[in-house]
């Protein structure tokens, strides 16, 4: 049996419909992630929208968001993910889900 | 007091639909408000509509609604890295009316649903996200939205904003909110041909699969599924958030995992991803459910944690219709009476308690706990396999074990105590008894 | 923000919205596109979906343009929209952005683009500003500004990156050249103006103006019907590798250029004969010495 072949995750994001909204609805704050030891939102992400940096803190992209609410569930500093709804009619949109 | 509408239901899934569709047959004025371009366009979910709670809502629901396969297969499957356990059932009797699971994309289902609200009556506002409630004091008169001049008010707002409620919450209905009663799905949509699935799947018309997993996820509490569409068929896994959050496997990996599992391989070969997708599940049952009404508001939905994640039964969507359906006929009474405080409102806690929507979270309330408990997740799955392995696996000269004796030596290898698996036993027999 | 927009932001904070009536009338134009449709990758063919059906980026931004000089100037906006009758929904939420009228011209969605044009120069008569998008996302040939600006007989600037109003009935427009230039335009009524869609982004419709009741009626006027049909698709083909150029052959007399074409009488090396019947093994190695000989195989 042939190899099963993943495609690369930027190929599989581009599969998505995101109507990217101007206003960013995802904010860090990145004096509280260079304190946080876990960093849950990096690996927990479904669209890896979170990238440590060099200095401990977090990089954040907003456009590709499933706005699922992973990234502040699994958050354990208090605050530093503000998570909200994008505005209407922006954002991701489904078609075989 | 001059309102825009009577009631204002925020989210226009299945649960904001169905509760906007009692409200206009009862002849309030309702606006349903949705985020989305269209209805739908948000919403994902791990593949069955269990349709039965149509039926005195839309008559004959499955001669109109966008359905894509009827599931008359239904597997459950407990897996190891190598092996794989399925108890397989098959019924021609839910591949005919009035049907029991289908499987459907949720943007055609969700939109198909909502045209049932607008043709009723009700006003649905696309592309609107309501950023917050208007009070009154304690009591929820309207709600803003993120638009110009964007405020309504209403008698009732019936929160059905989904998994996340930011409505809900708001109104102080959640208590603390923990993360390890909500899991993540990821999902994708496999692009095979109708052919194909059909012989793979072994299935015919629109006769439909639908396989449950357990023990796929790379030991996060979770499970897996795999079901068919017409021409796609869509592959996930379900992932607690904090055990996802400790380890360091990213969830499209753990995916692939389970794509690549021998049992699951065979199945999804050749096939061109169509679309990748993920949304938080709330499987807490009633051990986090918010309060579901408060003055002038309603939860119902994925918003109230209606979502039913009990192993080998996984459902939403149905919850989510009886409920939204139950709020908008306990609404449309509190109207007629002319109070809608919490009080007026709370007809709706008695709706649920007398339907499967309750009664069903009550009766599995301690099931949620033992699905996800490490035994069941993955020492029970390695027992059942290698217990499964052992007995068919033929080693003449030497003489067949007997069942027992293999049974007691796995156990003891996978290290579970008699005494664990008798108290699980007991646990799962007064939850699914 | 460029030198030009600067200024109009503070005209228009000096004179501010309280223009009072100029008589002029501008038109919006927009066309119900699939915004993200799917192309097969081996038979170029094309998949549409209703639910991703909407406006272009720059067809937004040509209502916002529409807006903004209609505030300026205290003239009245039309949304003209070429579609089919299932995007009522999406034109009314167009319209409900600002405009006074929403006119829906019945055309379905792959018409051509001199139909399109031909249709919206007349819905669009009365207007002495129309603004467009600068090309549409599915035919794309960015031909109807400048066909309806050539059947109305009015001034045509297109693929605009900036528009900024001037007294009553003039624009000020800047525009895109090669190298990085731009060029530099004062435009008057009557007049087609082109827009990219970085130019502006559409403002949000307020609530109020979203609510059944409140915004306006679509009215629907048919096409205009062309005399002369205009390009039809007859049939579509896969795709063909072009045909190699080789030069013509020499020689004077067809003779010579026959012998040439075909290298009859040229020296050639006889071809080689072995007998499968003697020695199959024999001949299998004679071919494939013979195929690594002219390349074929890799000799090792």
């Amino acid at each position: 049996m042939s190899e099963y072949q993943e495609i690369g995750f930027e190929q599989r994001m581009a599969l998505v419909d995101f109507r990217v909204s101007e206003r960013a609805h995802i904010t860090v704050d990145g004096d509280a992630c260079r304190g946080c030891t876990t960093q849950g939102c990096v690996v927990a992400c479904p669209a890896n929208l979170f990238v440590p940096t060099s200095d401990g803190g977090i990089l954040f992209n907003y456009e590709q968001c499933f706005e699922c609410g992973t990234c502040y569930l699994v958050c354990n500093t208090e605050g530093a993910i503000t998570w909200t709804y994008p505005e209407g009619g922006h954002g991701v949109v489904f078609a075989l889900s | 007091m001059s309102v825009d509408y009577d009631a204002i239901v925020v989210g226009a899934g299945p649960a904001g639909s169905a509760a906007a569709i009692a409200l206009a047959r009862s002849g309030r004025s309702v606006a349903l408000i949705e985020r989305g371009p269209f209805p739908g366009s948000k919403n994902m979910y791990g593949g069955v509509v269990y349709g039965r709670i149509l039926d005195g809502i839309v008559p004959n629901w499955w001669e109109e609604a966008p359905i894509q396969r009827w599931v008359t297969r239904r597997a459950t499957m407990m897996m190891t890295d190598t092996q794989a356990l399925t108890v397989d059932f098959r019924t021609a009797a839910w591949g005919a009316p009035p049907y029991n699971g289908a499987t459907a994309y949720r943007p055609d289902f969700d939109q198909w649903l909502a045209t049932h609200a607008t043709a009723a009556g009700a006003e649905l506002i696309c592309s609107t996200t309501v950023t917050g409630v208007l009070r009154d004091g304690n009591r929820v008169v309207g709600v803003r939205t993120d638009r110009p001049d964007g405020e309504l008010t209403a008698r009732t707002v019936i929160a059905c904003d989904g998994v996340n409620s930011f409505v809900a919450k708001e109104a102080g209905l959640y208590g603390e909110v923990e993360a390890h009663h909500y899991t993540v799905g990821v999902k994708e949509t496999i692009r095979l041909g109708r052919d194909v699935i059909d012989q793979r799947f072994g299935l015919r018309g629109l006769d439909g699969a639908d396989f449950e997993i357990v023990g796929c996820t790379n030991g996060i509490p979770g499970g897996g599924f795999l079901y068919t569409n017409l021409d796609t068929v869509a592959v996930g896994v379900v992932l607690e958030l904090p055990s996802l959050a400790k380890q360091d496997r990213r969830p499209e990996q753990i995916l692939a995992g389970l794509k690549s599992h021998p049992a699951i391989a065979p199945f999804l070969e050749g096939g061109e991803i169509g679309e990748y997708s993920a949304h938080v599940i709330p499987e807490g049952g009633l051990a986090m459910m918010p309060e579901l009404v408060g003055d002038g508001l309603l939860v119902a939905g994925d918003a109230a944690a209606m979502c039913l994640a009990a192993g080998i039964w996984l459902e939403g969507v149905n919850f989510a219709i009886a409920s939204g359906h139950a709020a908008g006929l306990a609404t449309a009474d509190a109207l007629r009476r002319g109070d809608t405080s919490a009080a007026g409102l709370s007809g709706y806690r008695r709706r649920l308690e007398t339907t499967f929507v309750l009664a069903d979270h009550r009766k599995l309330a301690g099931a949620p706990e033992l699905m996800m408990s490490p035994r069941m997740q993955r020492a029970y799955p390695q027992v059942a396999c290698n217990t499964a392995e052992r007995l068919f696996t033929v080693e003449n000269p030497r003489p067949k074990t007997g069942l027992n004796a293999i049974v007691r030596s796995e156990l003891k290898a996978a290290g579970v105590k008699v005494a664990d698996l008798g108290r699980d036993a007991l646990r799962g027999l007064r939850s699914f008894g | 923000m460029t030198a030009a927009e600067g200024s109009a932001a503070s005209r228009s904070g000096a004179r501010g919205s309280g223009a009072s009536g100029s008589g002029l009338r501008i038109a919006a134009c927009a066309k119900w596109v699939d915004l993200r449709p799917g192309v097969d990758a081996l038979t170029g063919r094309v998949s549409t979906d209703e639910r991703r059906f909407g406006f272009s980026a720059a067809d937004a931004a040509a209502l916002e343009v529409a807006l903004r000089l209609g505030s300026e100037w205290g003239a009245e906006v039309d949304v003209v929209v070429a579609a089919p009758a299932p995007a009522e929904g999406a034109i009314r939420s167009l319209a409900a952005a600002g405009a006074s009228r929403a006119i829906r011209v019945d055309l379905p969605s792959g018409a051509s683009s001199k139909q399109v044009a031909a249709s919206l120069a007349a819905a669009t008569a009365d207007a002495d500003v129309v603004v467009c998008g600068d090309y549409s996302l599915d035919v794309g040939s960015g031909s109807v500004p400048a066909s309806i600006a050539h059947r109305r007989g009015a001034a045509q600037a297109l693929g605009l990156i900036s528009v900024t109003p001037e007294s009553p009935g003039v624009v000020r427009a800047v525009r895109r050249l090669d190298g990085g230039r731009r060029e530099h335009l004062r435009v008057r009524t009557p007049a087609v103006l082109s827009v990219e869609g970085s130019v502006a982004t559409l403002r949000r419709a307020p609530l109020r103006s979203l609510r059944a009741g409140h915004a306006p009626a679509v009215e629907v006027i048919d096409p205009v019907g062309l005399a002369v049909a205009s390009v039809r698709l007859d049939r579509t083909e896969p795709v063909r590798p072009r045909a190699r150029a080789l030069p013509g052959p020499n020689g004077s007399a067809a003779f010579d250029r026959v012998v040439e074409l075909t290298g009859a009488l040229v020296a050639r090396t006889p071809p080689r004969r072995v007998d499968a019947a003697d020695d199959a093994d024999a001949a299998a190695d004679a071919i494939i010495e013979q195929l690594a000989a002219w390349g074929y195989l890799d000799p090792s």
